[in-house]
């Protein structure tokens, strides 16, 4: 049996958000093949994402399920608009390449589907540090996939020539992200339960 | 030789193995074969009903604005739709309303649905030609049907994947992954 408790910790390593729970994948496997793009994107989520979710914890949760749904997506779709609207001051070269995953970061589902569940039943306080890590946990494995793979396959770091003789050109497609997605993500759970396990063993 | 062709390019537009999108949705529903399939279906009725309507959003709105309103109009044209499908799943009894009604609730707000008609909007930009409803429509229905059998593929080998052959850390999501990637790679090399 699962006897752990929930830390506010947890969203970097025990409940990280992409290698546990595979939310807001898309954006890191088309998008996150270079470190500006990285960038570009940990911006956007971060600045959308807790603007969205600060503002919805206020919303009454007296009104029915489906309808605080409707209005947290409208709610993150209002919070685009400036986020946006800073993004072509900022990065203009990667709101091109980003596209149509600018917006559609908008509507992820830690904001319009997970942040009752998720962060709703905590105080404000309590909150407001989960989601903090909970965004840096995003961050470090955003910035560490765009950095591996602008590496690997166009051997570069921040678009300058590094250093290697072999690149990997099928780690920058749609299909490389999927597999080194997949990859991270098992490592990442034998890392999770290495740590569980051992600290369970010096509890005992 | 034409329906093959077809089915080529289908799988070449298809818009979870070419660009990811819904993705993490069909993560969510692989919790069973019939769920995923469920799931799938829904999507397509919200890409496909979804996209005539934005049709209307395109055309009107005015090109100063449509960076920054096109999502919020599209938010609200997929909360109205939402809101409807659980009403009508609604007046079809009360059993079936708790039976169903998780599907639309994972399948309304999703990269899924909501790139389907950013794509549909970004294609429709660039060729005059797809401006009209039925394109729209169709380009709708055409996403969902990608949807869905890309949650085919995925089924087909749901229960290999969850198998106690695939070593623990790699059971469950990370291998879907990678099957999903290497299929992927697969629909690359047919374009």
């Amino acid at each position: 049996m699962n006897n752990r408790k929930n830390s506010v910790f947890d969203g970097i390593l025990g409940d990280n958000l992409i290698l546990s729970s595979l939310m807001v994948i898309s954006p890191i496997i088309i998008c996150g093949d270079s470190v500006k793009n990285a960038l570009s994107l940990i911006y956007a989520f971060n600045s959308m994402t807790f603007i969205s979710l600060i503002i919805g914890s206020f919303v009454p949760k007296k009104i029915p399920y489906t309808i605080r749904i409707i209005i947290y997506a409208v709610i993150s779709s209002l919070v685009y608009i400036p986020v946006r609207w800073f993004a072509v001051e900022f990065y203009p070269d990667s709101i091109h390449r980003i596209g149509i995953y600018y917006p559609l970061l908008a509507v992820n589902s830690l904001i319009v589907l997970q942040s009752e569940a998720k962060f709703y039943r905590m105080k404000k306080g309590r909150m407001i540090i989960s989601l903090v890590f909970y965004i840096i946990g995003f961050d470090l494995v955003m910035l560490f996939t765009g950095a591996v793979r602008e590496f690997f396959a166009y051997g570069t770091i921040l678009s300058k020539v590094a250093d290697i003789n072999t690149t990997v050109s099928g780690l920058g497609m749609p299909f490389g992200g999927f597999i080194f997605l997949g990859l991270m993500c098992g490592v990442y759970r034998k890392i999770r339960s290495s740590v569980r396990s051992g600290q369970t063993e010096s509890e005992e | 030789m034409f329906i093959i062709n077809d089915i080529i390019a289908l799988l070449a537009a298809n818009l979870i193995l070419t660009q990811a999108l819904g993705t993490s949705t069909m993560f969510i529903a692989a919790s069973g074969r019939k769920n995923l399939i469920r799931t799938a279906c829904v999507i397509t009725l919200f890409t496909t009903v979804a996209s005539a309507f934005t049709y209307f959003v395109d055309t009107l709105m005015p090109s100063s604005v449509r960076v920054y309103a096109t999502l919020i109009c599209y938010t609200l044209i997929i909360g109205v739709l939402y809101a409807f499908f659980l009403t009508v799943l609604y007046f079809f009894g009360k059993e079936k309303f708790n039976a169903y009604k998780k599907y639309i609730h994972i399948s309304a707000f999703n990269c899924a649905v909501m790139g389907t008609l950013f794509t549909i909007s970004e294609k429709a930009a660039a060729d005059d030609s797809l401006r009209n409803t039925v394109t729209y429509f169709l380009k709708g229905l055409e996403a969902g049907a990608g949807f869905i059998v890309a949650s085919l593929f995925l089924a087909a080998a749901f229960k290999k994947l969850n198998s106690e052959k695939v070593p623990a850390s790699f059971r469950g999501y990370p291998a879907m992954l990678i099957y999903l990637g290497i299929i992927s790679m697969a629909v690359y090399a047919l374009k």
